[in-house]
């Protein structure tokens, strides 16, 4: 096994992301209500819904992009409302974006390493006092290794190194080491995306629309693929996609939103069948003319 | 802690791991001792390479918030002027004071790396009191800050009879040696591209690249960026308090805006994020205004053709940010160093941050 | 009492003037979220601009009616052209471009006008600030007591003026085609041009109507301090900008209140603890709103869209 793998510290079937009621609000825009999810180590989840149905946001609540107005988001047991973006990530929370975020001038390899961390170089994490001046601390003293170039350091980097090429060989990029981010094709960036979230060594992956502009080919792939880090990296997977094939086709439990409210929730084949999501998704004239759900 | 499953290689270089933290530093020890000699009997070249200097390590300094982290800070010239004062008022009340067990010079010289310390960590604190609440928002509003935190500086030492209001401070030690600068150009070098090499490096370009993206991966975006600045500040300090060592006068007006926009300048014309870029355009924009002005005298020409290569620098300046924004954004070298752009006859390093 | 009411006068008289350089800010930050370095520049070059017709006009007629208007309309006029100018050539071909590059080119602009016009080449008026000429004549228009309290001619034509300003801007804002595509514009420019809007056109007008304003303010400042110099439009703009961050930038009403906010503040610093610090007031108090309220008294700090 590689040394990549995460042995999750809690016991197995523990929730590594819950989020219990959660309500966001922009304004008078209620962007999501009463949001609840549960992923557990192992789990492949479903998220779809129209477009603006409170996908995107559902993620950036649960990322701690937004903050939740209403209900709370735990991570790993720990409560996170409030939290900053990279406090959560290192609790074992990775995503990617729906519109590819990477760095472009940066190679394939730097991109990566920006989110390896080396092995015990977790800084500890909280919004308390005690932690800060400890997070302090360890910072300003990996600063002085960096500078002075202390074996130790050196030693880091290349442990970082491996690391990141170990990711780029299971994502196939080895061959794009070198080159820029911003020229790879379109199909390698979002691989390379799941590179770098992997690189954080998440207990829970959230992949937002990995297949946007895939051709089917490709998202075969995908569906392995997924499957297979699920399984290789221990993983709990969260994925919001348009595709219907590939959701149904991976997912084992699927939510369904619609103006920000769950409508549906289930197995597969059962959301699949439910009459509010084909509502939903077809709208009420659909369902008149060929009367009612299936 | 978890043990690594693939062995990590150990380095393939000739140079023992242990000593290649040291090893610049002790190249450059003899390399300044001889620099040193040469120059005892120069004056004039003491005092141009001197400010050329002292240009340097502000334009590499300032790179690495203004190139590296991506943010844009136009009031280095405050922390410059944080760290003369600090270091010159210590100066001028230590100036009677020696260590009896040193030689007098030696004495001189331990003081004045005092005096350059304690400004420049002044000059860090006031980067990191500003940088805190502006560089939690997005960047523009430090340029802002940065800007008025000059100008508070400025209202400080006019007010404060320590400092020598308007008039300025003068009778400082002129303790500085070229040498002494340009060890303080080598060490800021070194820094900033060892922070290119670093995981913290990595993380500045991240920030620089996407701010989004960076903090969901894990990267204390405010904190790097404080940091980033704390460090950035610190060496304007050390560069002022160097300043203040080896000419006769500092007042409000050494350390104005405009002092400020040329070190801009200096960044964005040899590409923001290249540190040689930084060197070469300070060494420039610094040896042409002279040049220009010697020329004139040589020439003769009436003493007022010499005031106008200073009067016309600054819309010059202005001028030139607008063009090379327009027509090459990415400065003489975008983010590239002097060695990846050089010729192919010379061996390239492999290409890591592009 | 009496010199609380005439700090409180003062300090309004000079927070109108900032409101009004403030709302250009904001109202390209809007369209733009560009800082335009520059706004105070173009203020400046304005100012100069009524200078000149002033002068032009000579004595007699500059401070009749017709003059005053025609020193307005020229300053303001010149100065929608200069704006136009600039975002024209500047600002729009980097409009894709980073944000970086945009705010990069504005500070530019800003330093080529402001040490540009301390050149001294003949027809410029050089660096040393000029007596700018009473094109309105001062006359107390109110007192109060032993002259405890004195309200100046100026003070309410300005405040006059500026309260006009406002209203028409939020008028036009708010209740106008126009305005409706400057909003649009402002929530997203390039949906707003998918939409039909004609973006270009907003955007310039934006910018022409922003820097005819700051002309008008300019000229207001110009007539209460009676002087002119190259390096006001850096000092009157980083304050006013100051004025529309503490008042949340890209808030229209905001900047009102934040510029009147700015000059009482200032007012009573210069009035009660020294005049000596008046230039740092501004930017200490910045820092303080930005580390209390990020977003500005109004503004909200919005999450970058993921």
């Amino acid at each position: 096994m590689s040394a990549l793998v995460q042995e999750t510290k809690a016991e197995a079937g523990a929730p590594m992301l819950q989020a219990d009621g959660v309500s966001i609000q922009f304004g008078g825009l209620k962007a999501l209500t009463d949001f609840n999810l549960t992923v557990r180590q192992g789990d492949l989840l479903g998220l779809i819904g129209p477009n603006g149905a409170g996908k995107s946001t559902a993620f950036n609540v649960l990322t701690g992009v937004y903050q939740p107005t209403q209900g709370e988001v735990r991570v790993a047991g720990q409560r996170v409302n409030g939290w900053l973006p990279h406090q959560i990530n290192h609790l074992g929370l990775a995503r990617t974006f729906q519109n590819i975020r990477l760095f472009r001038a940066l190679t394939a390899l730097d991109n990566v390493k920006v989110a390896c961390r080396a092995q015990g170089a977790l800084h500890p994490e909280g919004v308390g006092l005690g932690t800060k001046v400890k997070g302090a601390f360890v910072n300003y003293r990996d600063w002085w290794r960096a500078l002075l170039l202390t074996p130790r350091f050196q030693h880091e980097e290349r442990e970082l190194t491996q690391q990141a090429e170990h990711l780029l060989e299971v994502m196939g990029l080895s061959h794009r080491r070198d080159e820029e981010a911003r020229n790879l094709p379109y199909g390698e960036q979002r691989r390379l995306e799941i590179a770098r979230a992997l690189g954080t060594q998440p207990k829970v992956l959230l992949l937002d629309e990995p297949a946007a502009g895939m051709n089917t080919r490709e998202k075969a792939d995908l569906m392995v693929l997924i499957r297979k880090l699920r399984d290789d990296f221990k993983l709990g997977v969260l994925v919001i996609e348009h595709d219907m094939k590939l959701v149904m086709g991976i997912c084992e439990f699927i939510t369904v939103l619609d103006h920000g409210e769950t409508i549906a929730r289930g197995a597969p084949a059962q959301v699949r069948s439910d009459r509010k999501v084909i509502e939903a998704y077809l709208g009420d004239s659909y369902l008149e003319s060929h009367g009612g759900a299936a | 802690m978890e043990t690594p499953a693939i062995p990590v290689p150990e380095a393939r270089s000739a140079i023992p791991a242990s000593l290649r933290g040291i090893l610049p530093v002790l190249v450059a020890l003899p390399v300044l001792a001889l620099f040193q000699w040469l120059m005892s009997d120069a004056p004039f070249a003491s005092y141009l390479l001197s400010v050329v200097g002292v240009n340097i390590i502000l334009a590499v300094s300032l790179n690495i918030v203004n190139g590296m982290t991506g943010q844009f800070s136009i009031g280095h010239a405050g922390f410059m002027a944080v760290g003369a004062y600090i270091a010159g008022v210590m100066s001028l009340n230590l100036k009677d004071v020696a260590l009896s067990f040193l030689p007098v010079a030696a004495s001189d010289q331990v003081f004045f790396v005092a005096s350059l310390l304690v400004g420049g960590l002044a000059a860090a604190l006031c980067g990191f009191l500003v940088g805190l609440p502006s560089l939690r928002l997005r960047g523009d509003y430090l340029a802002i800050v940065t800007l008025g935190f000059g100008e508070i500086i400025r209202v400080v030492v006019q007010n404060t009879d320590a400092f020598g209001r308007a008039l300025g401070l003068s009778g400082i030690p002129q303790t500085s040696t070229p040498a002494m600068v340009y060890f303080w150009v080598f060490l800021t070098v070194l820094v900033a591209r060892r922070i290119t090499g670093s995981s913290h490096g990595r993380s500045l370009w991240a920030i620089r690249e996407d701010e989004v993206a960076a903090e969901a991966m894990g990267v204390d975006t405010t904190g790097y960026k404080v940091r980033a600045f704390v460090i950035s500040s610190f060496f304007a300090g050390i560069a002022g308090g160097l300043f203040a060592h080896f000419v006769p006068i500092i007042n409000p007006g050494s350390f104005t805006f405009v002092k400020s926009m040329e070190i801009v300048v200096m960044v964005v014309l040899g590409g923001l994020g290249s540190t040689t870029g930084a060197i070469v355009a300070a060494t420039f924009l610094t040896l042409l205004p002279e040049g220009l002005r010697s020329l004139f005298s040589v020439l003769g020409a009436e003493g007022s053709l010499a005031q106008r290569v200073d009067q016309i620098r600054m819309p010059v300046y202005g001028l030139l940010l607008v063009v090379l924004m327009l027509a090459r954004p990415q400065g003489l070298f975008g983010t590239k160093e002097l060695w990846d752009v050089l010729p192919r006859w010379i061996p390239r390093k492999r290409k890591g941050l592009a | 009492m009496a010199q609380l009411l005439q700090h409180l006068i003062n300090g309004l008289a000079a927070g109108t003037i900032y409101a009004l350089v403030a709302l250009g800010y904001t109202m390209v930050y809007g369209v733009l979220k560009l800082i335009n370095f520059a706004h105070g520049d173009v203020m400046m070059v304005g100012v100069y601009m009524g200078y000149a017709t002033a002068f032009a006009l000579g004595r007699d007629m500059r401070s009749s009616l017709v003059g005053v208007a025609a020193v307005f309309a020229v300053a303001m006029l010149g100065c929608a052209l200069l704006g136009f100018l600039i975002e024209r050539f500047a600002y729009r071909p980097l409009r894709e471009k980073p944000r970086l590059t945009a705010l990069i080119t504005a500070i530019g602009i800003s330093f080529a006008l402001s040490y540009g016009f301390q050149l001294d080449l003949g027809f410029l008026p050089g660096a040393a600030p000029r007596a700018f000429p009473e094109v309105i004549e001062p006359v107390e228009w109110l007192v109060i007591g032993d002259r405890d309290v004195v309200v100046w001619n100026w003070q309410v034509i300005s405040f006059g003026i500026a309260v006009v300003l406002m209203v028409s801007l939020q008028y036009l804002v708010f209740r106008t085609r126009f305005g409706r595509a400057m909003r649009a514009v402002s929530w997203d420019h390039r949906v707003a041009a998918l939409m039909g809007i004609p973006t270009d056109r907003v955007i310039a007008l934006t910018f022409m109507l922003s820097s005819a304003l700051a002309a008008g303010a300019g000229l207001l400042y110009a007539i209460k301090d009676t002087s002119v110099s190259p390096l006001m439009g850096l000092y009157v703009g980083l304050k006013a900008f100051v004025a529309a961050v503490i008042g949340g930038i890209g808030h229209v009403p905001g900047a009102v209140i934040g510029g009147l906010v700015l000059g009482l503040v200032e007012e009573f610093v210069v009035g009660y603890a020294a005049s000596t610090w008046r230039d740092a007031v501004a930017f200490g108090f910045l820092i303080l709103v930005l580390l209390v309220k990020p977003g500005g008294l109004f503004g909200r700090v919005a999450a970058e869209k993921v």
